[in-house]
């Protein structure tokens, strides 16, 4: 073995590499230590330097990011699981989309045979165009965000716009493809306060009643609505809907929650509400031990602690 | 990590678990390697922030796109080569992450340990870490990998999607560089003492 096939050696030793080697390789490596000084000193400065590695010691998982990322997987787990009814579809785009170039291309071949050809085709041409153009634009939707822009140095001019189609999806609330449609619709974070809202409500109308029982989906939605949405209408709106509902585990852990770490007090109070009607029907330590906290704590809301105080009153110990 | 073959089909049948929409299995792969992903990505970023991010970053990845994992590589080859990109990729973006001050270098518990004790090995692991953010990336990589999650050369290479000579290659001219770098830094401490 020469002297400079020692380091690489070393090194294989060290990532494991040399763990299944022959005996031979490693009896060369010792014989050739034992002779040269030089490389034995080699030798430790590089076990000195994988040693050394060793004072930058691992970082920790904190409960604090492992709470988080695992909402994070849950919620992205959620969305995966809704995806396939999400109105995303190619088809959704290709076509208005095929349309709208139609339109242009009829538009555009009705102003070139305007002006390319004689005077009477020309007219024509435009006629048809013309006549062409409304039909199509009826199939492509709506034309929104329009704007033109001044002839350029040929005369031509350009009309710029959106086109928007609005679908209709109608089904049961029972319908299993339905209620994965209105989870997405509340869990959804693309889109406004309001039309968060007006899913929610939807939900409250038709859903969580003995006729129709709320969908796992739905209900996940929801208390992540309750525990994740930046608006505290939304949230209210989530904790409403959620009162509704007959009470689960996952329910009431949402709204104990809600109860220590919301910071509205109208969604406490809604949480106050429906830990109380739940506690009434079977007691669960853990409500009564939470209301009990909010009942006797200075810092909490009047309104918070005097209903929590007169939610315990009523139920039975 | 030395893999076994259980560890490598228990991920395997994790990830067809989230394939199929169960959330359980995406929380039982987060919990096998959150712990090793997040060491790896805060060696490469020396950032805990950032390292945190590329973590999430990796798991969300993993959801979307676990029906494009070939079988080819290991599942852990597949969440390292993953978190790799990403990391480049912050890099990429904030090249402040090369900076390393002392007190961004976060610092684990240690109970028990004097006033003494805890500042040397925090002046030790800021070093290190200084010395590893001084290497090139390609380099980094391929020795964090190799001396912190004890990944055999054929595994490195699948990560970072190199041949088993060029993971050779990156480790032996780290460790050279950084034999040198912490020969030189003892010398100035010894003559500064």
């Amino acid at each position: 073995m020469e002297c400079r096939e020692l380091i690489a050696f070393a090194i294989d030793d060290r990532v494991g590499a040399l763990r299944d080697a022959a005996g031979p390789e490693r009896r060369e490596l010792a014989e050739h230590l034992e002779a040269c000084a030089a490389c034995r000193a080699e030798l430790e400065k590089i076990e000195e330097t994988w040693s050394r590695l060793g004072d930058d010691p691992d970082l920790p998982v904190s409960p604090d990011f492992r709470k988080r990322t695992l909402a994070l997987i849950d919620d992205e787990m959620l969305r995966m699981r809704l995806k396939q009814f999400a109105p995303r579809s190619r088809k959704r785009f290709v076509r208005p989309l095929a349309e709208a170039a139609a339109v242009i291309l009829a538009a555009l071949g009705g102003w070139w045979a305007a002006h390319r050809l004689p005077a009477p085709a020309a007219q024509a041409a435009s006629a048809t165009a013309s006549s062409s153009y409304p039909a199509a634009l009826e199939k492509a939707g709506a034309l929104s965000n329009v704007s033109y822009r001044p002839a350029d140095r040929d005369g031509r001019i350009g009309v710029s716009f959106d086109v928007t189609s609005h679908k209709t999806i109608v089904g049961r609330p029972d319908d299993p493809q339905m209620a994965s449609l209105v989870a997405y619709l509340v869990s959804r974070g693309a889109q406004t306060s309001g039309e968060k809202s007006r899913a929610i409500e939807l939900v409250s109308s038709h859903y969580g009643t003995g006729e129709t029982p709320a969908s796992p989906d739905i209900v996940r939605a929801l208390t992540a609505t309750l525990k994740k949405d930046q608006n505290p209408g939304v949230r209210k709106k989530a904790a409403d809907a959620l009162a509704g509902f007959r009470m689960t585990p996952e329910i009431r852990a949402a709204f104990l929650d809600a109860l220590s770490t919301d910071p509205n007090p109208g969604v406490r109070l809604v949480a106050v509400d429906a830990l109380a009607a739940s506690a009434k029907e079977v007691p669960d330590a853990k409500t009564i031990e939470s209301l009990r906290e909010k009942a006797f704590d200075p810092t909490e809301n009047g309104y918070v602690r005097a209903k929590a105080a007169s939610a315990l009153k009523g139920i039975e110990f | 990590m030395v893999k076994d073959q259980t560890a490598g089909s228990e991920d395997r049948r994790l990830l067809e678990r989230i394939r199929r929409g169960d959330t359980d299995g995406a929380a039982e792969l987060f919990e096998r390697y959150s712990p090793a992903l997040l060491r790896f990505a805060d060696r490469l970023l020396s950032d805990r922030a950032m390292a945190e991010e590329v973590t999430q970053e990796v798991f969300v990845k993993v959801i979307t796109r676990a029906h494009q994992y070939d079988g080819r590589a290991e599942v852990s080859s597949w969440l390292f080569a993953i978190a790799a990109n990403a990391c480049r990729d912050r890099r990429r973006r904030d090249r402040r992450a090369t900076v390393v001050p002392l007190e961004a270098v976060p610092e684990p518990s240690q109970k028990g340990d004097g006033a003494e004790a805890k500042l040397l090995s925090r002046e030790r692991r800021a070093a290190v870490r200084q010395a590893l953010n001084d290497l090139s990336e390609e380099q980094r990589e391929a020795l964090v990998l190799a001396r912190y999650h004890g990944l055999p050369y054929s595994e490195i290479a699948d990560v970072l999607g190199i041949s088993v000579g060029a993971v050779k290659t990156r480790i032996f001219r780290a460790v050279e560089t950084l034999k040198a770098r912490f020969s030189e830094g003892d010398t100035a401490w010894n003559a500064a003492n």
